[in-house]
């Protein structure tokens, strides 16, 4: 599978509480420690020039590779079956490698079994869910990123109507949704975010459709949780603005290109790399989940087209959220029928965020 | 209303065309009693030659007609490896997608996610502004034209011609043809060459038209949809075409629906272009006459030497 999430929202929030139970009873005694000079084996569920998600990593990985200067091993398209990742990794530890870093959700429970089988290897994990003494999933806050594209999209749409497309209904895509049509309404409290999910992860043909039927409805703007050029084509066709995801993905839409939601994973592996080398890691039993502060997820540059008020609006929100003194869901936060979810004063615990099964009030559709 | 149902019909082809062409391909190969499993194969490899050659010489022609080629070119050896060495048709089908998929996915590793000028549809002025039917008749590209003109012709040529009994003796009795004096080794190559050129015009169709961008694994089952669409169409390519419209069509009208609020579950939503076209054709098959039942011969290698 090439992204790492998948269906399961229940599975996914589930093994999130189980292993947070079962991680409080580990007492965590020291840093880990590690075993020779560090080598380190990158394993991909998919082709690592897969155009989002994979690439994200890739990229990071040859920065990891230019700042530390370890030797670094690639093996791509492993599949998340069990069996043929620990076939994988058995490899690589008995070639001497120390350091695994996978980069699916799929992987979680394999990398699991494996850092019980060497517990002098570290690992870690992107966007998995289980920890232990040498194993650290990994995810980005990237609803703080698209807050800010929330408001720079809400900024210049002409109308109302905002449309975004996602791939499945689970928490890590509402909470994109969700904060991306709160920061539109930051600059537009008018705004409404259309919402479709092409059920698939990577079908351009699913996803240039979605975005045609959502500018067909009026949409100004067109917001791409998914990585496919497909939807930037479109929105470039009917002369509209288009928001990206993963990376940089202003070549697909060199005039409507407002900002991409971008992944910058070196933030977080160069310095946990390091700490592993340097026998200072300790990996946090609830995974890491760093966000705008880390650096680790940020916009990329806004153009001119992006009006200067709103500029300075997104420059504040996003010296508040590194602060610390703003989240993009500080309560009220209403559910898309006007349920609250969370009273004023209030804002989201990470628990209540990997349990977001809802959109909130300003989106349209996006039934579940 | 009027603009919603013009512009969903409009959309259909880009979902129901690869479907067609890969299915009335299937239905071919199966007419001649090979069973060819290999067809996501063919359509990957098929869409990723369109679209590299389309990005690296900017004409789409060329793209089409190479990705026609290489179809049939993998098809060709299935069709070695299941007429003339007589594997078993099954593995050797499986074999030969898992081939399609490599290659393309290796061959078109530095070209993925790279947007191209696609396929244009073709400009038909006044006409296209018919409501409701005006974008699916009049404002389409050329290859939704030729693909129902394949249908036809396919049909035509099953039905109504002398080759076409030839290819359907094979299918049902390879023996009695032999003995009549039919070359059935040749036919069924043939058979098979043509359904691979047909699937590769489909993952043609899918890169150049209807996305203009190619992404690894982009096939995205359509190949086993195809498959599945062969037997529900009672091995009759106009069935096949017919089905894959209807199930082009709801595919087309699903993010429609979405995308105006429609407070329905999406996962019941996705089920609508199966639970539709299974029910269609299921009523069409058991109303119609029981002609065009499965070959009887389907998937049986043929020894000559076996013959009694």
């Amino acid at each position: 599978m090439r992204n790492p999430i998948t269906l399961s929202t229940l599975s996914l929030a589930v093994s999130l509480t189980a292993s947070s139970v079962l991680m409080a009873n580990v007492a965590q005694a020291k840093p880990f420690q590690l075993e020779g000079e560090p080598k380190i084996a990158f394993i991909y569920g998919a082709t690592a020039r897969d155009g989002g998600w994979n690439e994200a990593i890739d990229n990071a990985r040859q920065i990891v590779a230019d700042e530390l200067g370890y030797p670094i091993a690639v093996a791509e398209s492993i599949p998340e079956d069990a069996s043929a990742l620990k076939n994988a990794i058995d490899l690589y530890v008995q070639r001497g490698f120390n350091i695994i870093v996978g980069t699916t959700y799929g992987y979680s429970d394999g990398i699991a079994q494996a850092a019980e089988k060497y517990p002098n290897v570290a690992f870690v994990n992107a966007s998995g869910t289980t920890n232990a003494d040498n194993l650290e999933s990994f995810y980005a806050r990237t609803y703080e990123a698209w807050y800010l594209a929330g408001i720079a999209a809400g900024g210049v749409a002409e109308g109302d109507k905002l449309g975004m497309l996602a791939g499945f209904p689970v928490s890590v895509v509402n909470w994109d949704i969700n904060s991306f049509a709160r920061g539109a309404q930051v600059s537009n409290p008018d705004a409404s975010v259309s919402v479709l999910y092409t059920n698939s992860w990577w079908d351009p043909v699913k996803e240039g459709q979605a975005a045609k039927s959502l500018l067909e409805q009026g949409a100004d703007v067109i917001a791409n949780n998914l990585s496919s050029a497909a939807p930037f084509t479109e929105a470039e066709k009917a002369d509209k603005y288009s928001v990206g995801f993963q990376l940089d993905m202003s070549a697909n839409a060199p005039k409507g290109h407002l900002t991409s939601v971008a992944f910058h994973w070196d933030k977080y592996l160069v310095p946990t790399i390091k700490a592993i080398a340097e026998g200072t890691w300790e990996p946090s039993e609830y995974g890491a989940f760093p966000g705008l502060a880390e650096g680790v997820v940020d916009i990329t540059p806004l153009p001119d087209s992006v009006p200067e008020a709103v500029k300075q609006t997104i420059a504040e929100k996003r010296a508040a959220i590194i602060a610390g003194e703003l989240t993009p869901f500080d309560g009220p936060v209403l559910a898309q029928d006007g349920t609250e979810k969370l009273p004023v004063g209030e804002s989201l615990s990470d628990e209540q965020l990997w349990a977001m099964d809802y959109l909130v009030q300003g989106t349209v559709g996006g039934g579940q | 209303m009027e603009q919603f149902i013009t512009s969903w019909l409009g959309s259909t082809p880009a979902f129901a065309i690869p479907l067609a062409l890969a299915s009335m391909g299937l239905v071919l190969c199966e007419r001649a009693g090979v069973l060819n499993m290999g067809a996501e194969g063919y359509m990957a490899l098929g869409a990723m030659t369109a679209a590299v050659l389309t990005l690296t010489l900017g004409n789409p022609a060329i793209g089409i007609i190479a990705a026609v080629i290489a179809g049939a070119a993998l098809a060709l050896i299935f069709g070695f490896a299941v007429v003339i060495m007589r594997c078993e048709q099954i593995l050797a089908g499986l074999a030969t997608m898992a081939v399609g998929l490599g290659v393309a996915g290796v061959v078109g590793r530095p070209y993925v996610h790279k947007s191209f000028e696609g396929l244009q549809p073709l400009d038909i002025p006044l006409l296209d502004q018919i409501p409701l039917l005006g974008r699916l008749l009049f404002n389409q590209d050329i290859l939704v034209y030729l693909t129902v003109l394949i249908g036809f012709g396919l049909w035509f040529l099953l039905e109504r011609t002398r080759a076409g009994l030839k290819i359907r003796a094979v299918g049902e009795d390879p023996a009695s043809a032999d003995v009549a004096g039919v070359q059935v080794q040749l036919q069924q190559l043939m058979a098979i060459t043509a359904s691979g050129a047909l699937c590769g015009l489909a993952g043609a169709y899918l890169s150049v038209a209807s996305s203009s961008v190619w992404v690894d694994n982009m096939i995205a089952g359509r190949g086993w949809i195809a498959l599945a669409l062969v037997v529900f169409a009672r091995w009759d390519p106009l069935k096949a075409l017919a089905g894959a419209f209807l199930f082009g069509a709801i595919e087309a009208l699903l993010p429609r629906l979405q995308a105006i609020g429609v407070p329905a579950p999406i996962y019941l939503m996705n089920m609508l272009p199966y639970l539709f076209t299974i029910a269609v054709l299921l009523v069409a098959a058991w109303s119609g006459s029981k002609k065009g039942v499965e070959p009887a011969a389907l998937g049986k290698p043929y020894v000559r030497q076996d013959r009694h």
